[in-house]
């Protein structure tokens, strides 16, 4: 038991590598922020192309469809890879200026914003059928509506069906946040040293576990809240839905 | 005497193989006020649909204020057929994240392009005119189904339509609601709004119409003035459906 407790709680390597575990989940923290954000505005692009009505738009709603079925069914770690190689190639091929091929905007490495990339490729994909199920719920009569009163697709979309829709989904869309903070660890193979590598690092040295514990720790500081809150979001829609608000 | 209002030569329309409207010819006069009955699945609602072009007909003509929106197999000038012609549905179908006078505003500024203020101004006014002005700033969800659907006419009217659809618009309300929702569409027809109506009050048909349409199997049966077409029909098919509606 104390063995136990000593690979897992111990609290000198804990303290010692504290402050060096906590950079790495400042990383963790702006990976998830800024992908986050990317993939759900991505995420809602890719929604609306999927929507776009007639004949005309055809081509656009099969890339989309094919866009979205192809990343979410290859994994993120495969995603980075391509991204981190790809792009470093490219740009050393001199097909893509270095400043994108090899970015270090804001000042920050490369390995930060190839992560970042990848995370939205991956994660609008997810999201975008998030929104979609959305715009789906939304009742045909809204759209009716709105064209009646002489708005175009694009104006109903806009003003009437995506606003009711994304509240709809705000608790799958955290659902994802979740899926993606967790996610932003596999940034650690093209050399990020995020939460779980800043673990590694330290176990490596002292053949000890309780930096990754602290990291774990970390995560669900944030993750735990998060449940509890689309929990209690999901709880208040059924309320309203038993009520038979709309 | 002037071009009727909305001139439909042939209407035809096909859900795949359902043949739902087989050739219907109708013309309304600027200012009338026309009432259709008929029994469910006889084709109201899809008539109506395809006025305004919300179902894209199988065949025929139609004509709105003079000009062509279907026709050779293809809807035309569409936007100006919308701006024409407002609908009212049964489900009121308000836009239920934005207020009373949001949802009355909203088309006004964005198809339009009137002034914020000044769209506000026009839908308080309606809202007053359909006896809501203090309800003005109420969500949907604050609101009964009798207030909603009142909501929802102003909501039409504040695009200055030509012609008022209305598709049972007070079937979904609880029987207490409904005389509220008629009352405004009584006193719209006084004012000389050219009105169609799909509906299952007959009495509201026969006080408030210039015409009754009884239409069944996708087909005009009959028409004519409410007091021949409830009181005196011609047609066994009509008679029937009147012994039906009043026996209930
Ligand atoms: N979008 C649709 N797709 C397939 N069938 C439809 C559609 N809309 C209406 N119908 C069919 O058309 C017929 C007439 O419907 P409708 O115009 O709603 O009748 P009414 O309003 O007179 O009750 C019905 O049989 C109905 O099932
Ligand atoms: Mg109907």
């Amino acid at each position: 038991m104390d063995a136990f407790f000593q690979t897992y709680f111990d609290f000198t390597i804990i303290e010692d590598n504290f402050g060096y575990v906590l950079e790495g989940f400042w990383w963790t923290i702006r990976l998830s922020i800024l992908g986050g954000i990317l993939s759900l505005l991505w995420g809602l692009v890719l929604a609306v192309l999927r929507q776009l009505p007639g004949k005309a738009f055809a081509p656009v709603r099969w890339l989309t469809v094919a866009y979205i079925d192809g990343l979410r069914g290859i994994p993120l770690l495969l995603v980075i890879f391509l991204i981190y190689g790809g792009l470093g190639a490219l740009a050393s091929e001199g097909v893509i200026p270095e400043a994108i091929g090899i970015p270090r905007w804001f000042g920050l490495p490369s390995p930060f914003w190839y992560g970042t990339i990848a995370i939205t490729l991956t994660y609008g994909a997810y999201m975008a059928e998030v929104y979609r199920a959305g715009i789906e719920a939304v009742p045909s009569g809204q759209t009716e509506a709105a064209r009646s009163l002489g708005m175009s697709h694009g104006q109903s979309m806009r003003f009437i069906i995506v606003p009711q829709a994304v509240r709809k989904v705000i608790p799958p869309l955290l659902n994802d946040f979740i899926a993606l903070m967790k996610d932003t660890s596999l940034v650690s193979v093209i050399g990020l040293v995020e939460t779980v590598q800043a673990g590694r690092d330290v176990y490596s040295e002292t053949f000890n576990a309780s930096a990754l514990t602290l990291g774990a720790v970390l995560f669900l500081l944030v993750t735990i809240p998060l449940a509890r809150f689309v929990d209690w979001m999901i709880n208040r829609q059924n309320l309203k839905v038993q009520r038979g608000v709309p | 005497m002037s071009e009727p209002i909305i001139q439909i030569g042939d209407l035809k329309k096909s859900f795949g193989e359902l043949d739902v409207l087989t050739g219907i010819d109708l013309e309304i006069e600027k200012g009338e006020v026309v009432c259709v009955i008929g029994p469910s699945g006889s084709g109201k609602s899809t008539l109506l649909r395809c006025i305004n072009l919300l179902e894209e007909p199988s065949g025929g003509t139609i004509r709105v204020a003079g000009t062509q929106v279907f026709g050779d197999g293809k809807p035309q000038n569409l936007d100006q057929l919308r701006r024409e012609v407002g609908m009212v549905f049964q489900q009121f179908n308000l836009f239920p994240h934005l207020s009373a006078t949001e949802n009355v505003s909203l088309a006004q500024v964005k198809v339009l392009g009137r002034s914020r203020g000044e769209a506000d101004r026009k839908s308080r006014e309606l809202l007053g005119r359909v006896g809501l002005d203090e309800k003005a700033d109420e969500f949907p969800d604050r609101l009964s189904g009798g207030q909603q659907q009142r909501v929802a006419i102003a909501r039409a009217l504040a695009m200055d339509p030509e012609v008022m659809l209305f598709d049972e618009v007070t079937s979904a309300l609880d029987p207490e609601l409904v005389q509220g929702v008629l009352d405004v569409m009584r006193e719209l027809a006084d004012s000389g709004m050219t009105m169609i109506s799909v509906t299952h009050e007959m009495g509201f048909a026969r006080e408030v119409s210039d015409r009754t349409i009884f239409m069944d199997g996708g087909v005009i049966v009959e028409q004519g003035p409410p007091a021949e077409v409830l009181d005196a029909p011609r047609h066994e098919r009509t008679r029937k459906f009147l012994g039906l509606v009043l026996a209930s």
